[in-house]
């Protein structure tokens, strides 16, 4: 359980973990965008140089950037043969019976995958360098507009820092219960769908038990220490822009260009 | 039965990029019917080596021997290990979950395969074990009890396996005194009856009155080994690796600090008693 890739944060003191949040965000929001308006090999060659750049300038190694598609490369394999198989165009490459595959089919299915794939590494990317708190602070700050809305933005933000905070609490919570139920004897691996429901049951009644006990227990913590929702609340840590947030912008800049040529040019 | 652990090493998330190595090549022995206490800094490894000797942690390099059953074996029963050796973790109240006392203390039993009227046979026992009043609490639900009682169901809900080891990480933290005093005195109770008893604790006067042999772990590695008089009498190490010493065993450094000359490995009253009334009337003192 602690081996999950998707969503761990290294710490560390290079250039991108250095950027402001708000920026990474930002920049996270348009590569994201890019990676839909990528047309072609041009397209992701561009990608590429940039996501590898960021890579290295963020001090991780490609190698840990690219297991953390281990988890999704089911999804991506199922998406390649859908779309190999089920692209029609003109001239077929390949027949067998009715199974017809285009060379529309298979330079589309390459191109799925690879979209899949440089989302995934994106998005780890940003969640490998930025802590989740920085992420929510800068989504609060980002979102603040709503406010005007009477959108919660503030208490939205609390609550997902909140979430955050205690998913590692509680995965260590689900070992121990389970490892001490399992000296009881429970078995939480063998029998059908219905006797594995039931076998979680010695699992998940006290771990909402001691859930709703820890909400209490820091519900009052946090009265105790005079919490009052959003308004006229200072910070901590006040984010600030400043000069490598400036050049990272530029930098995406110029990958959007060039990714906007090629959609227009090529 | 006797427990053999040998070489024994364990990494949390081996490979991984948060690897930490909790254990590092501990040995020991335990033989049948003992009283083992392992005492230790917080983080020194102390639950993750227990916990290696029912099969909840697999060994990364190591064997554990239970009588002749090998742990690292993929055919060992994990079922025969638990029925023989009984693990209750640290703050085991937090494992409750049945409605009712009686349904709580039976999960184990049931698990083992019992029938309904040894089930039930076995329960009633195990309250007794832990003197929880059957007629008043069997039907309760074990969230209404106090903190010590909810203690000490957990514990009869592994009690009622009858394991031949015991094992029980921190039985006492977190009650109060009164509670603390009773659940020791079951311990003890238990080990007069024949059970062999592994007990972590970071209270070295209750492991002074109680234990008859020490693991001492520092930083993941076997320390020391031994019995209490050995242990207590290297009080100076035992202060440097972050650990105490009971009182009775401070009060004789202090006392030495101070000119007289009582043995270095007192860590009974009783003996302590006999020391100083020796070297006082001996006029042994500055
Ligand atoms: N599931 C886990 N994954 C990773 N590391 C762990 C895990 N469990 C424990 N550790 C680490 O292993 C080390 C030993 O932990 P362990 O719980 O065995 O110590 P302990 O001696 O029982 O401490 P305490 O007195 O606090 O109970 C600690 O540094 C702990 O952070
Ligand atoms: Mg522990």
């Amino acid at each position: 359980m602690r081996e999950m890739t998707i969503g761990q944060f290294f710490p560390g003191t290079s250039f991108v973990h250095r950027l402001d949040p708000r920026t990474k965000l930002l920049i996270m929001l348009a590569y994201i965008v890019l990676v839909f308006l990528v047309k072609g090999f041009v397209g992701y060659g561009v990608l590429a140089v940039f996501l590898l750049a960021a890579c290295l300038s963020a001090k991780v190694k490609i190698g840990y950037l690219l297991k953390t598609i281990k988890p999704i490369i089911v999804i991506v394999f199922i998406t390649f043969v859908l779309n190999l198989f089920f692209t029609e165009g003109e001239t077929p490459w390949l027949s067998l019976g009715p199974v017809k595959i285009y060379p529309e089919g298979v330079r589309f299915a390459v191109m799925m995958a690879l979209r899949l794939i440089f989302l995934l590494m994106g998005t780890s990317l940003l969640t490998l360098t930025t802590s989740p708190m920085a992420l929510t602070d800068a989504l609060e700050r980002l979102l603040k507009p709503l406010n005007k809305l009477h959108f919660p933005v503030h208490e939205l933000s609390m609550m997902m820092t909140i979430a955050l905070r205690f998913i590692p609490t509680l995965m260590e919570e689900t070992d121990k219960i389970m490892k001490a139920q399992a000296a009881r004897g429970a078995d939480f691996d063998t029998g059908n769908l219905i006797d594995k429901a039931k076998a979680m049951l010695p699992l998940l009644v006290p771990l909402f038990v001691s859930a709703f006990r820890r909400a209490d227990d820091l519900a009052l913590a946090m009265e105790a220490r005079c919490y009052h929702g959003g308004d006229r609340r200072t910070r901590m840590k006040e984010l600030h822009y400043a000069k490598i947030d400036g050049i990272a912008a530029a930098l995406t800049l110029l990958a959007t260009l060039g990714i906007v040529a090629e959609r227009i040019f090529l | 039965m006797p427990v053999e652990v040998r070489n024994l090493s364990h990494i949390y998330d081996a490979g991984g990029p948060f690897a930490f190595r909790a254990l590092e090549d501990v040995s020991f022995r335990i033989a049948d019917g003992e009283f083992v206490a392992v005492i230790g800094h917080t983080g020194s490894g102390k639950s993750t080596l227990v916990q290696h000797l029912n099969g909840l942690s697999k060994p990364t390099s190591g064997t554990v021997f239970v009588g002749n059953l090998n742990l690292s074996d993929k055919n060992t029963s994990l079922k025969e290990v638990r029925k023989k050796v009984g693990l209750v973790f640290q703050y085991p109240e937090y494992q409750l979950f049945e409605e009712t006392v009686k349904a709580d203390i039976g999960f184990g039993p049931k698990n083992l395969g019992l029938d309904a009227e040894e089930i039930n046979d076995r329960v009633r026992e195990a309250m007794e074990l832990t003197e929880l009043d059957y007629a008043e609490l069997a039907e309760k639900s074990p969230f209404e009890l106090s903190g010590g009682q909810k203690r000490r169901v957990a514990i009869a809900g592994v009690l009622a396996m009858e394991p031949d080891i015991l094992i029980l990480d921190e039985p006492a933290a977190g009650l109060d005194p009164a509670g603390r005093d009773n659940i020791l005195s079951l311990i003890k109770k238990w080990h007069e009856s024949g059970k062999t008893i592994i007990m972590v604790s970071h209270s070295m006067d209750d492991v002074a009155d109680l234990a008859q042999h020490i693991l001492v772990m520092n930083h993941g590695k076997l320390e020391m080994e031994g019995t209490p008089e050995e242990i207590f009498s290297k009080g100076q190490r035992l202060q440097e690796i972050g650990l105490g010493v009971p009182a009775v065993t401070a009060l004789a450094m202090r006392l030495n600090a101070l000119g007289f000359a009582l043995p270095s490995n007192l860590y009974r009253m009783e003996d302590m008693e006999q020391a100083l009334l020796h070297a006082l009337k001996g006029g042994k003192h500055v």
